[in-house]
């Protein structure tokens, strides 16, 4: 590891830019082993580790997972009963998720009582607000993928809400449906909603939300 | 003194950089073990072929080949295809039977059998092949492909190879 890190860095300099990354003072009342209620101030990094454990497994999943309504839930039952760790690599995509998206909201919350959404960071939290749609997006569109009755009357509930939209409502649902129906269509939609649309969008704002917190730093304490 | 202080700055430092990597190490074996058996799982998966019952035993008959019709169930990952196939029972003694597969070793035709020669002929290139399965003549390369086959209470039971 050394001697490949020494290679490297002869060629290519990387010692300021590891340096400008990794060696960033965390203030004491952000850091957990100086202030143990600084642990709030570590959600915000567990979701995304969450988020990072869903990229992988979700990766992986995707190896056996069929976005028809013919196999589906054939495809599914498969990698639960007879992939080799199967069940275990879904349920960590599937607890993960939840996970994931109760540590975002945490973390809202943590920088929402700290008044940490104030000057200068207001464009931080718009950022996050969008993070925060994206992920219960991930939610939202992952539901129906095992394409089992919960995954289809949840979809059917969540579009009629969507309906409910004055003037675009029944528009925007039947966009949501690709048709009139929830059917192939939908499955397909949400599937590369999930892997493709979502993940693009999920890059650009995390990209933005660190950026802007290594430029401002972490909020003062109250 | 200050050199003193010096070196364990260095050292806590490095106690938790070596923290951080053992813990990385950690989430890596932890996900790595599994996701790979993940990946790997379906190709070390043997095929499995059961036991397919193809006929009644007195259906059979004693002195020339039977043809046999049964459905082979083929699962394909979370695909299950079923399609019909058939075989000839060939009799060899009391209760000892042997089944070839009506698919001529050539191009893969279906067989016929000739009464009038005791011999099967593939209607496509004039293979031929006697009661045994040895090729008679024509192109085949190879005798007929045989079936697993076993007997269980007045019924024939076969197994694709």
């Amino acid at each position: 590891m050394g001697r490949i890190y020494a290679f490297l860095d002869d060629r290519l300099n990387l010692e300021p830019l590891v340096r400008a990354i990794a060696d960033h003072p965390v203030p004491d009342h952000a850091n957990p082993l100086k202030t143990p209620k600084a642990l709030m101030y570590c959600f915000g990094g567990i979701a995304f580790m969450l988020i990072l454990l869903q990229i992988v497994t979700g990766m992986f999943l995707m190896l056996y997972y069929v976005p028809s309504p013919d196999h589906a839930y054939a495809s599914v039952t498969y990698i639960q009963d007879e992939v080799m760790f199967g069940s275990l690599v879904r349920a960590v995509h599937r607890v993960g998720a939840s996970a994931a998206i109760v540590m975002v909201f945490l973390h809202m919350m943590r920088v929402y009582f700290t008044g940490a959404y104030k000057k200068p960071r207001e464009l931080n939290w718009i950022a996050g607000i969008f993070l925060l749609v994206i992920v219960i997006g991930f939610g939202f569109s992952g539901y129906l993928l095992p394409w089992d009755q919960k995954a289809y009357w949840a979809t059917t509930v969540g579009i009629n809400l969507v309906a409910t939209v004055p003037l675009v409502g029944d528009f925007l649902a039947n966009v949501l449906r690709g048709g009139s129906e929830v059917g192939a269509l939908t499955l397909v939609r949400f599937f590369v909603i999930h892997v493709m649309f979502l993940p693009a969008l999920l890059l650009v704002f995390l990209a933005a939300h660190f950026f802007m917190i290594r430029r401002q730093g972490i909020s003062q304490p109250l | 003194m200050t050199a003193t202080i010096a070196e364990t700055t260095t050292s806590r430092r490095n106690f938790l950089a070596n923290g951080i990597k053992a813990i990385a190490g950690f989430f890596i074996l932890a996900l790595g073990i599994p996701l790979t058996g993940f990946t790997i799982s379906s190709a070390l998966k043997k095929d499995k072929h059961d036991w397919i019952e193809a006929a009644e035993l007195g259906d059979l008959s004693d002195d020339k080949p039977t043809r046999i019709t049964y459905h082979y169930r083929r699962k394909d990952g979370w695909m299950t295809t079923e399609s019909r196939k058939t075989a000839f029972v060939v009799k060899e003694g009391n209760d000892a039977y042997t089944v070839f597969a009506s698919r001529c070793t050539h191009l893969g035709c279906g067989l016929d059998w000739d009464a009038t020669t005791n011999q099967f002929k593939c209607p496509c290139h004039g293979g031929v092949f006697d009661a045994h399965g040895n090729v008679v003549e024509g192109p085949p390369p190879r005798p007929l492909v045989k079936l697993g086959c076993k007997i269980e209470g007045r019924k024939l039971f076969v197994m694709e190879a």
